[in-house]
């Protein structure tokens, strides 16, 4: 997949109103692949502890005896960060204002992150 | 843990506990130790210093062939177990090197986050340089002496 069509597919998340940032994280090692963000947003430190969120979540689930983990959601009082599972270890992470439509930025999200590969 | 300065406890401890690092070796750019975590042996952080400091050296060289004037920054080895990740930064008592060791249950991402936190904190807290007197030769064995106490316990 083309870089122009990566940053498409975030654009299409980031468009959503209230969404701050969109990444694309390699969960192995906490990395930013491609983002569309806000200026000044520290997007590599939403990677890094995303990607240790979804780790241990995913952990969580193995250790539960569940199925993989395939979409975290954060909820606090400043905001939102939405992590979907794509392809090849890569996730798709939002960071999203208080008053986002939650539930159309995790059906976003779900449709989207496993064209990331 | 053990360090050289007491005001690097803190900003090294939050490394260690954020970044959830096995090994932690902090030293100046000529590979001095200043603070260590998780080494037992003398001699083993004796030769990773030296290691780590000779690599840095080595890839600013390789940088600077490449892109003169620019610097990698942080250079990071990954293996299957665990991974390395060795980065300068400027502090107002020189260059210092870090070295940190971790393992499956951290990442390159949290390393190099907690990392900037840990070099910014590191300028926040340093006192600032005082001139040192020259080392006559007793003095310098002394000197180290101290060092290797304070690194290591053992003298």
């Amino acid at each position: 997949m083309s870089a122009d069509r990566w940053s498409a597919l975030l654009a299409e998340v980031t468009g959503i109103a209230g969404v701050r940032a969109a990444v694309v994280v390699a969960a192995e090692d906490g990395l930013v692949v491609h983002e569309a963000a806000m200026d000044e947003l520290p997007t590599d430190d939403l990677a890094a502890l995303a990607s240790s969120v979804v780790r241990r979540a995913g952990e969580l689930l193995a250790a539960l005896g569940n199925d993989r983990l395939r979409l975290c959601t954060l909820v606090a009082e400043r905001g939102t960060v939405v992590a979907a599972q794509g392809a090849q270890g890569l996730w798709l992470v939002a960071l999203a204002d208080p008053d986002t439509e939650l539930g159309r930025l995790r059906l976003q999200l779900g449709d989207l992150a496993p064209e990331f590969a | 843990m053990r360090v050289l300065e007491p005001w690097l406890r803190e900003p090294l401890a939050d490394l260690v506990r954020e970044s959830a690092a096995r090994v932690v070796l902090v030293m100046t750019a000529s590979g001095q130790v200043i603070a260590q975590h998780g080494f037992t042996r003398s001699l083993d952080v004796m030769a990773a210093a030296a290691l780590g400091a000779g690599i840095l050296a080595t890839t600013a060289e390789l940088a600077d062939l490449i892109a003169p004037g620019d610097d990698f920054g942080a250079v990071v080895h990954q293996g299957g177990a665990q991974g390395v990740w060795l980065a300068g930064f400027d502090t107002p008592r020189g260059r210092w090197v870090t070295l940190v060791v971790f393992g499956r249950e951290s990442s390159v991402g949290l390393v190099r986050m907690f990392f900037d936190r840990f070099a910014s904190g590191v300028r926040r807290l340093a006192p600032a340089p005082t001139a040192t007197p020259e080392l006559l030769a007793e003095g310098f064995e002394r000197e180290l002496d101290d060092s290797l106490r304070a690194l290591f316990g053992t003298g």
